[in-house]
């Protein structure tokens, strides 16, 4: 899994957009090619191209596109090509070269938009957008201790690896897995416990403060 | 499990992402949160706990995939259903905008999907079995894996529905997507209950104050803990059930599968949506067999897992009476 929140500060063209206008520009981009009627598949190319000088423009590198690609195509090839291999007749071919088209023009939109929109800068646009307090401060706290529990899950998973050789039925692996998240609850819980009593007793009101002030 | 952009029609994942909406915001006002309430970073704390709990592969039987934990269902028991929902709806919403896993306009069925019915309507399944079975450590385990189970299949119901709806999926046969997708989800739906199984009653040996009772007279009695009840009972039976209405199907019906099942489906003009909603009586037989079989097997394995669980956790656990840890307001 590839964390992507490296852009704390603009590096491109794309980056110097507001943040909501990326965010719209996205989703504006995935609706019309959700739009787009099947038989005119050829515009969907027109949008995947548009859609590819965005990534080229926001400093996506080809070799991070294809790997992301590589997980995400063969799912959709598979998914696609069960439709002609159903109905054989000229509508599931149009059908299924459409589907791969705005499929793909969707995935490649989602990828610009994580790229040049940094965690932060969402939680700043959602309070903007008059997002519910509680639940952008959830969001954000769920992001904070996400990189602390997958530290945590290292840390179970190294342990269990210096002292479990593997082998055994299928069922131990399940019934060490699920301990394993049970512990990892355990902590979990915990430790938000005792956070949360430290960040009380060091006047915590519920609001967060950044230090640049855009917060 | 996620849905991807593109799959479902724009018009449909609008119309989930305003259910979606609406249920997020009847969870926060539920809630009723302070900014410096502690289920403000518990909530969040589950919910990365969820996020991370998905990286954990459970190997398959030989296959050279993998499963992983939804965490629905956990969410809800953990949580109560307001928050539990809140939790699953920022785990979908992180992995859209950070990871891209599942799609951005899809988001809102998403949620809906899995959120809102994974987690009300399970947590509506959970207490209403608690409720039966008492609050005894096999009782809480056995309600969340039955409740998981049924969570996973009303999700795939509830994408199936929403599919059908969708204009670009004119011309295909709704009974044929619906016992496909159940009948999938049958078995990942046991894979699911065995973990949230497992890791409760890991969480019961050793913390069972963390596990909030269902109170009484809580969210079950409000009309949306008994839309949900029937909503996730209905899915299931319906699931469950209509292969069994397609299975007697009558010398004509018969012939005509045989002989014309492919030109009746491409005489279909494509364009017509309302013929594909209705479902039509002419269906393939063994599809409906494969479905029930399927739910019977789920059914038995799901069972003989929970009573599997329930003796070990009677072993491991003293029998205790959960109390509420402070969770319940």
């Amino acid at each position: 899994m590839v964390v992507s929140d490296s852009g704390a500060s603009p590096q491109s063209i794309c980056h110097a957009l507001p943040a909501g206008i990326r965010l719209s520009l996205t989703i504006i981009t995935i609706l019309i090619a959700g739009l787009i009627p099947l038989e005119h598949w050829p515009a969907q190319g027109l949008l995947l191209a548009l859609v590819f000088v965005g990534l080229s423009l926001a400093g996506v590198t080809m070799r991070y596109l294809f790997r992301r690609l590589g997980l995400f195509l063969p799912l959709l090839l598979v998914f696609g090509l069960s439709v002609p291999v159903t109905h054989s007749d000229h509508a599931a071919w149009n059908w299924m070269i459409s589907l791969w088209l705005r499929c793909t023009v969707s995935f490649m939109a989602g990828l610009w938009l994580i790229h040049v929109l940094p965690f932060r800068e969402l939680l700043t646009t959602l309070r903007r957008w008059r997002c519910p307090l509680v639940l952008v401060a959830m969001l954000g706290f769920m992001y904070r201790y996400t990189f602390i529990l997958w530290d945590e899950l290292r840390r179970l998973r190294n342990a269990r690896a210096a002292r479990d050789f593997g082998g055994g039925p299928w069922w131990r692996s399940w019934s060490i897995n699920s301990q394993m998240i049970g512990l990892l609850l355990l902590r979990a819980m915990e430790r938000a416990e005792r956070t949360h009593r430290a960040m009380l007793a060091r006047g915590w009101d519920g609001s967060v403060r950044f230090l640049d002030g855009d917060g | 499990m996620h849905i991807r952009d593109g799959i479902l029609g724009p018009e449909v994942c609008l119309v989930a992402g305003a259910i979606s909406l609406g249920a997020i915001g009847y969870s926060l006002r539920r809630l009723r949160l302070d900014l410096e309430d502690r289920a403000v970073p518990l909530t969040g704390m589950l919910a990365a706990l969820v996020f991370a709990g998905q990286m954990v592969n459970f190997p398959l039987l030989g296959l050279p995939v993998s499963g992983h934990l939804l965490g629905g269902v956990l969410a809800a028991v953990m949580l109560g259903p307001w928050a539990g929902c809140l939790a699953i709806a920022m785990v979908l919403i992180v992995q859209a905008l950070l990871f891209s896993d599942g799609g951005l306009l899809s988001l809102g069925a998403n949620i809906l999907n899995m959120g809102v019915v994974g987690a009300w309507g399970g947590y509506a399944v959970y207490a209403t079995v608690r409720r039966l079975l008492g609050n005894g450590a096999a009782a809480t385990v056995s309600a969340a894996v039955i409740s998981a189970w049924l969570s996973v299949l009303a999700a795939a119901t509830l994408f199936c529905i929403e599919f059908l709806c969708s204009s670009h999926s004119a011309g295909f046969d709704s009974r044929g997507v619906l016992s496909l997708m159940v009948l999938y989800h049958a078995f990942i739906g046991v894979g699911e209950a065995l973990i949230t199984g497992a890791v409760l009653a890991f969480v019961l040996a050793r913390r069972p104050d963390l596990i909030p009772t269902p109170q009484p007279a809580g969210p079950i009695r409000t009309v949306g803990g008994f839309a949900a009840t029937g909503l996730v009972a209905a899915l299931a039976i319906a699931a469950i059930l209509s292969p069994f209405k397609s299975e007697f199907p009558d010398g004509l019906d018969a012939v005509s599968e045989q002989l014309g099942f492919a030109t009746l489906e491409t005489e279909r003009p494509p364009l017509v949506l309302e013929d594909y909603a209705v479902p039509a009586p002419e269906v393939a037989w063994w599809p409906g067999l494969s479905v029930s079989v399927a739910g019977i097997l789920g059914t038995l394995v799901v069972f003989a897992g929970a009573i599997g669980l329930a003796g070990v956790t009677r072993r491991h656990a003293a029998p205790v009476v959960v109390v509420d840890g402070g969770h319940g307001r």
